[in-house]
């Protein structure tokens, strides 16, 4: 029983993210603001200035996501004369990242943006932060209990739905909406994860008669991802389609179809990587890749820390867009989304 | 003068590295970083607090290398003994907590112990495969789900409380190192694993219960690593099967910068403390310098290797 009330916040996540719902939704059942109504308007400036804020950003990771999160979220500070005073990446550790928060709290910063690794573990994690009242905006996750808008600014993640639902139109695109689709979703209790992979299922299921999930198969170790698709293209030799819940994973389903000299299976999955998108743009196998808009997530996440700390409602639960990437929209689509140029590899093609 | 060199030349380098490179590292950041709250109590606090998991697991550790083994699976254990402590005390008394982890930690350790003492295998092989081991079945206890744990009691002696005003991580701290300090250098067992660790075969023929020794070694490794676990899930109030994931490059790293030796037969649990704290020290600094995080991997990196190069060459004359 106990242990039911205290994980509600993450039993809720996990619950909605497994519901049939046709738009991403938030922890508390919070419809989604679009970020590009979380702004800080010019004539703000001059009193955030004033007020000598400070900003820490504690990520979960560190990667070309990570990157374009931060460097939204510094160019959102810098245009406010907000000073970043520490960067960490706790390696998915939850003990580093209660660390990681420790230790940043010896300079004082006003704002911390963060990925809580896990609804159970940050809840006491970020306890401290709490208490000393700093402006805490949440990327994708939240501590267990944690209430708005007493506790934290606001939540940003990405459209989870729309980002699974293109997913599925993107593939029954490249498969003439007919055939047979394998399944490859992450088998962990992961809000993100959890409604995009689901986003994709409902969609296919709901919009796409003609075309049947054949094969479902969940995959936690993305190095084991090789071995799962040779497996599902055994049991079914004429698979149209597969999706995999990331771009991780999905670069092992691509190994274990060259291996299998199969060319006709279309992949598509989600988050930019350089394996992938090469192949898609070679004509290859991935039909297309469904990322986020990172830069401009960091960037909600500054704007929503600062307005909460000028006493501003903040909507609790922001979402920024998808955007879908194929062959022909790759270059436009790496900028977009990462804010970095597309790889030399991608752009000479 | 001569006198003067002489003894200079007759400190143990290998064993001095640990203090010079301890007390470098802190002036340097009290220097460069008092500005930015590394010198305040609360800061050096949360130093100790942070490395006391991985303090524990050294002092294992260095029992274990000291005797020529090595434990590779104690990261791994300490998953599996925070979650069987937070699974036990979902429907029970915090007893039942403190037992299923440190029961599952000695369990292990001993499993491991007799594999090498008894089956005579290599403990770098069977503590390999029982890391995967351990850190699959730590998986599949509760399906990859954090576990909270709401005992206030058990929170506050293996996390957050305090002890007429000591964090309760510090005291844990101390009392571990100097129980592992006073049987390692001063009980007949401490004897027995540093004779073990030196020479296996002098040792026996001298009439040292060799696989004793050994399983009591890896036993011990289990038991901190459990003790760890608690500690951890006292600390973050819950449990995850990644726990202790990180650590195992962590504790090696403080224990051979510590001055114990990797091939046996010579050891410190002082500077297993000394080593553990540097860790924790680098990571708390480097972040403070507001440095970017992969320039903190490479500095770290660059001042642990220099360490423990300068720590092994020591070894190797």
């Amino acid at each position: 029983m106990t242990y039911l009330k205290s994980t509600l916040a993450a039993s809720a996540l996990i619950a909605l993210s497994t519901g049939l719902s046709a738009e991403t939704i938030g922890p508390g059942g919070e419809s989604a603001t679009p970020s590009s109504s979380v702004v800080v308007s010019d004539g703000h400036i001059a009193v955030v200035q004033a007020a000598d804020y400070s900003a820490a950003l504690l990520w979960h990771d560190q990667s070309d996501f990570v990157n374009a999160v931060t460097a939204g979220a510094s160019d959102e500070f810098e245009r406010l004369g907000i000073e970043v005073v520490a960067v960490t990446s706790a390696g998915f550790d939850a003990a580093k990242q209660r660390s990681d928060i420790e230790t940043v709290l010896a300079k004082s910063p006003n704002i911390i943006l963060s990925l809580p690794l896990d609804p159970v573990t940050s809840a006491a994690a970020f306890e401290e932060a709490r208490e000393a009242g700093v402006a805490l905006s949440f990327l994708s996750n939240l501590p267990a209990d944690y209430q708005h808008p007493d506790d934290y600014a606001a939540i940003v993640t990405d459209d989870l739905f729309q980002m699974g639902k293109q997913a599925a139109d993107a593939l029954a695109t490249a498969m003439g909406n007919e055939g047979t689709v394998g399944w490859i979703y992450h088998d962990a209790a992961y809000y993100v994860t959890n409604q995009r992979d689901n986003a994709f299922k409902t969609t296919i299921e709901n919009d796409y008669p003609d075309i049947s999930i054949v094969a479902e198969q969940g995959i936690s170790d993305p190095a084991r991802a090789e071995e799962i698709a040779n497996v599902m293209l055994l049991k079914n030799p004429d698979l149209g389609g597969v999706y995999v819940t990331w771009a991780g994973p999905a670069e092992g389903v691509l190994a274990a179809l060259r291996a299998n000299g199969n060319t006709s299976t279309k992949i598509v999955t989600l988050d930019l990587s350089e394996p992938i998108a090469l192949d898609m743009v070679r004509g290859g196998n991935v039909a297309a890749i469904v990322a986020d808009e990172a830069y401009e997530l960091g960037r909600a996440m500054a704007a929503s820390a600062v307005l909460d700390l000028l006493g501003e409602n903040v909507p609790p639960f922001i979402v920024a867009p998808a955007l879908a990437v194929t062959a022909d929209n790759v270059v436009e689509g790496w900028k977009k989304s990462l804010n970095i140029d597309a790889p030399a590899s991608l752009s000479s093609k | 003068m001569t006198k003067a060199i002489n003894t200079i030349r007759s400190l143990d380098l290998q064993r001095s590295v640990i203090y010079f490179g301890f007390l470098g590292i802190f002036l340097f950041f009290a220097i460069t970083l008092h500005d930015d709250g590394f010198l305040t109590s609360r800061n050096l606090t949360n130093i100790v607090l942070q490395t006391a998991p991985a303090t524990i697991m050294a002092i294992g550790l260095v029992f274990a290398l000291s005797a020529g083994e090595i434990d590779l699976s104690f990261g791994s254990v300490v998953a599996v003994a925070a979650l069987s402590a937070a699974i036990a005390m979902q429907n029970g008394p915090i007893i039942y907590g403190v037992m299923a982890g440190l029961g599952a930690g000695i369990v292990i350790g001993a499993f491991n112990g007799v594999l090498v003492a008894y089956l005579r295998l290599p403990s770098f092989l069977v503590t390999l495969a029982t890391m995967g081991l351990f850190a699959g079945i730590a998986r599949t206890m509760t399906d990859l789900r954090s576990i909270p744990v709401l005992n206030d009691t058990f929170t506050g002696i293996f996390g957050s409380g305090k002890l007429f005003g000591v964090p309760s991580l510090v005291i844990w701290t101390i009392v571990a190192v100097a129980i592992g300090h006073i049987i390692y250098r001063n009980t007949r067992f401490g004897a027995h694993v540093l004779a073990v660790g030196d020479n296996a075969r002098a040792a026996q023929v001298s009439g040292i219960k060799v696989p004793h020794v050994r399983l009591m070694v890896l036993t011990l490794c289990g038991a901190t690593a459990g003790l760890a676990g608690l500690l951890y899930a006292g600390r973050l109030q819950a449990a995850k099967y990644t726990l202790g994931e990180s650590d195992l490059m962590t504790v090696i790293a403080a224990v051979i910068v510590g001055g114990t030796a990797l091939n046996g037969g010579k050891g410190s649990i002082i500077g297993a403390l000394l080593g553990s704290l540097m860790m924790g020290m680098l990571n708390n600094g480097l972040i403070l310098m507001g440095l970017q995080v992969s320039d903190q991997m490479i500095v770290r990196g660059l001042i642990i290797l220099l360490a423990v190069a300068i720590s092994l060459r020591e070894t190797r004359r």
